[in-house]
């Protein structure tokens, strides 16, 4: 009918405002994390000149974050893949509590953290059979097999933190030490993963299994991927890396305690989410992960040095969740336009 | 919903003008035009059949009824009023109804609820009057003879029951016309007695019925009239008194192109690849056998819904046959998943391209070694990807196929059809498969690339691979050196070169060559 030629002369002129939008939704997409951690920056370091842009507290900032980057490494498995993984954080206060635990028993600290290591991984393989076999949606799945890590998390210290009963030099300088360089371990230990992280994701064929499964389940499984399989790994990375960071935070600590690694969770979402929105139009990526947990780290550390009330922080926590979700969902939008 | 019934009682006094009027319809999609100058009329009260072969253009005409696709030009008139039909909604305002194939009911829904959605939208939030919902329910039920309570869960009907339920619906705001998709495809011969049975009360309350089959013995028996489509065109319409499934086919088939395939010079017969035998996979394959040879190019022709595509997946490990056995190079072959079937040699070219074949925001070079990762790796011991060996691959493939690309960087999201189609067969090339199925290869390609897709499958058979090609171009299938065709479910006919053309496959396809009738 006679509408169509109006039809088209109307796109034709609409296509200019949509193809700038499209534009600056780019720019947000592979920049937006950027600009967010560049003001961040900037602002604290006017408000504090003197406690925030110096090299020790940027030492002590990745230090402090180096946990947390190597929980958000593993967590970005699974996120490109397609799936999630909240059972994170419980699964590190988990490690932390059993690693103390189990040192505490004389358990030599290599054979304590290649058992939560192996705790790790297993979960990790549960986590990847109820969501590919069983055919539970992961937000779901996860957050009940974590609820689940916190009863057994109960069941084994009995609600109640667990210390070393004498001083356990080698594990506490696990976390405490600088052995190579004068670098903090930590931050070693962070290095080592993310680069490991890197490699599987980038160089092994597993690595580009998880990103075909992710971009097209569909399309992964008729060029003869097995996409149960991928998902599981990734399913166990994150978990292996989230086991791990709850027993170096144990280390630093010196004690169990039973929550203690809940809040890597959100810190970890937040950190994904807005490593997606850096560089790769919100794809998954190791080291946009790494740049969103700067991000974060140096978020918090600001508000630390600025002395606002623990309101703020929740607020801050909160909002950059939002903020990184939304930033990441932006990034994707445009991408095939 | 009084219109409705008006029409009926005018449709029972006096016949012009038809309830449905269509002239001179116009679509375009792309290059292809999907229909070309298409009229038709429907009266009130008349079965009015719509048959053609694949890419007729049935489809794109039941979808402009529909609303979901508009015309380039044309007229609709319904009683005599010139119509715009907008949208879904603008359809059923007018009385139009469509039951698709795969009826759109909600499942977990009762029959009462699902007859419901049939009313027009009301406004707001006022309270659905379930009351008289179901007094308007139960008289439909029983005009259409439904013995099953209206409280029961469309779960627990059967297929046959379905269709009642979604004829139902559409009573329920009075359709004066009422498009049925293949209603026979999944009923018995009983079941679709009855059917035939309901349409023909239907009909006689003056209610028009417009019938898309392929099966045409039910057409011809069916129908008061026919409108055969071909190649975008109406080549034919037929009334009641000529009617028979003899002139369908003759009509449908029309001047086919009788170019007959030369008897193929691939007269080397090698040993088996792939032997098929009796594989059953519910409800569209129905026990199929046939084999393939090394460096053969085997066409598999059949209508939409024949089970072809079904066949494959099941080829391919993506589905486990019920029953049937298969051997790959005279060895066992029953892959419980796709990866068993590549790791023996299998590759799957798959129907819906974007969907299926590709993962468009990734690179050429990603796409050409998504299936053979696990062969690009350092060594056993050390898992990491030869880098250099993944951009020979790619770069190969380009320089092969003839990718038009910047780079292999490019994201395949951007190439042209033609092109994403052989970044799809790049990535079996990169295995060197025994087996190659190919679904609808050329689909939304042109006809450059075409020619060319066909020149590499024939480049491939020669280096050894066993080729399998389901398509719908039936005029491509001429390339082949043997063409089976699929009819519900079942291989119906085989047809060696020398006898490969669109008339044969298309007979074949309609059953008047084989022995047996649907």
């Amino acid at each position: 009918m006679a509408s169509v030629g109006t039809d088209k002369t109307e796109r034709a002129s609409s296509r200019l405002p949509v193809h700038n939008a499209a534009r600056a939704w780019r720019f947000v997409g592979r920049y937006g994390t950027l600009v967010v951690l560049g003001i961040m920056a900037v602002g604290f370091s006017l408000a504090s000149p003197n406690a925030f842009p110096t090299m020790s507290n940027f030492t002590n900032v990745v230090s402090q974050m180096s946990l947390t980057a190597i929980v958000a490494g593993g967590l970005t498995m699974p996120l490109v893949a397609g799936e999630f993984d909240l059972s994170i954080g419980y699964m590190a206060s988990l490690s932390g509590v059993l690693v103390v635990g189990l040192i505490d028993h004389h358990v030599p600290v290599a054979v304590a953290f290649a058992i939560v290591l192996a705790l790790g991984l297993f979960v990790g393989f549960i986590n990847g059979m109820i969501v590919t076999k069983l055919g539970v949606n992961a937000l779901i799945a996860t957050l009940g097999t974590g609820t689940i890590l916190v009863g057994c998390n109960y069941w084994y210290a009995g609600g109640i933190p667990i210390a070393l009963s004498q001083s356990m030099q080698g594990f506490t300088e696990l976390s405490l030490g600088r052995a190579i360089l004068g670098v903090p371990n930590p931050i070693v230990i962070m290095a080592a993963v993310l680069i490991a992280l890197w490699v599987l994701l980038n160089q092994t064929p597993l690595g580009q299994h998880i990103q075909a499964v992710g971009a097209n389940p569909e399309a992964a499984m008729l060029a003869g991927v097995r996409v149960d399989a991928t998902k599981t790994a990734a399913f166990m990375i994150s978990g292996v890396c989230a086991a791990l960071a709850g027993a170096l935070l144990a280390s630093r600590i010196g004690s169990g305690q039973i929550t203690a690694g809940d809040g890597y969770m959100l810190d970890a979402f937040a950190a994904v989410f807005l490593g997606s929105a850096a560089l790769r139009d919100g794809v998954f990526h190791i080291v946009g992960t790494f740049i969103g947990v700067l991000t974060v780290g140096l978020g918090f550390n600001g508000l630390a040095i600025l002395g606002v009330p623990s309101a703020v922080q929740f607020f801050f926590r909160g909002g950059l969740l939002v903020v990184a979700v939304a930033l990441s969902s932006a990034a994707r939008k445009f991408v095939h336009r | 919903m009084i219109d409705g019934v008006s029409a009926i009682e005018k449709g029972g006094r006096s016949s012009p003008p038809p309830l449905l009027d269509v002239q001179g319809l116009c679509k375009r999609f792309g290059a292809i035009n999907a229909l070309d100058d298409v009229s038709l009329a429907v009266q009130a009260g008349e079965v009015h059949g719509l048959v053609g072969a694949n890419g007729a253009g049935k489809s794109t005409l039941v979808k402009i009824l529909a609303g979901s696709v508009s015309p380039d030009a044309g007229d609709i008139r319904i009683r005599g009023i010139p119509t715009r039909i907008r949208n879904p909604e603008d359809a059923g305002r007018h009385g139009l109804a469509f039951i698709h194939q795969e009826l759109n009911l909600v499942p977990h829904f009762s029959v009462l609820q699902n007859m419901a959605l049939g009313m027009p939208n009301r406004r707001g939030l006022a309270f659905v009057d379930w009351p008289s919902i179901r007094a308007r329910a139960q008289s439909v039920a029983r005009t259409l003879d439904m013995r099953f309570s209206l409280d029961l869960p469309i779960e627990d009907l059967s297929v046959a029951e379905r269709w009642l339920v979604s004829i139902g619906k559409s009573l329920m705001f009075d359709a004066s016309t009422i498009v049925m998709d293949e209603p026979t495809a999944s009923l018995s011969a009983e079941e679709s007695d009855r059917l035939f049975g309901i349409i023909g009360e239907l009909a006689s309350t003056g209610v028009a019925i417009i019938y898309v089959s392929h099966r045409l013995t039910e057409v011809a028996r069916l129908c008061d009239r026919v409108s055969v489509l071909k190649d975008g065109r109406c080549v034919a319409d037929i009334g009641r008194s000529e009617l028979s499934r003899d002139t369908l086919v003759r009509a449908i088939v029309g001047t086919a192109i009788e170019t007959v395939s030369p008897p193929s010079e691939h007269v080397t017969r090698r040993e088996t690849a792939l032997a098929v035998a009796d594989i059953y996979r519910s409800p569209r394959v129905r026990g199929v056998s046939f084999d393939v040879r090394s460096g053969e190019v085997v066409g598999l022709a059949g209508l939409v819904g024949s089970g072809r595509t079904e066949l494959l997946r099941v080829l391919f490990g993506a589905d486990t046959p019920d029953a049937g056995s298969m051997l790959l190079h005279g060895r066992h072959y029953a892959p419980r998943n796709t990866h068993e079937a590549v790791h023996d040699g299998v590759g799957l070219v798959p129907e819906e391209r974007r969907s299926e074949g590709l993962i468009l925001r990734e690179s050429i070079r990603f796409n050409v070694n998504l299936a053979s990762w696990e062969r690009t790796v350092r060594s056993r011991w050390l898992h990491l990807i030869d880098q250099t060996v993944a951009s020979e691959k790619a770069s190969q493939a380009i320089e092969q196929l003839g990718i038009v690309c910047q780079s292999m960087s490019d994201s395949v999201g951007r190439l042209s059809g033609g092109n994403q189609q052989k970044v799809v067969m790049a990535k079996w090339l990169a295995l060197r498969p025994r087996v190659l199925l190919l679904d609808e290869p050329t689909r939304g390609v042109d006809v450059g690339a075409r020619s060319e897709i066909y020149r590499i499958i024939r480049q491939l058979a020669d280096g050894g691979v066993a080729v399998l090609i389901v398509s719908s171009e039936f005029a491509e299938l001429v390339a082949c050196d043997r063409v089976l065709v699929m009819r519900e479910g079942r291989i119906v006919s085989h047809l060696d070169s020398g006898h490969i053309s669109e008339s044969t496959i298309l007979r074949a396809c309609y059953g008047s060559l084989g022995p047996g009738e649907d």
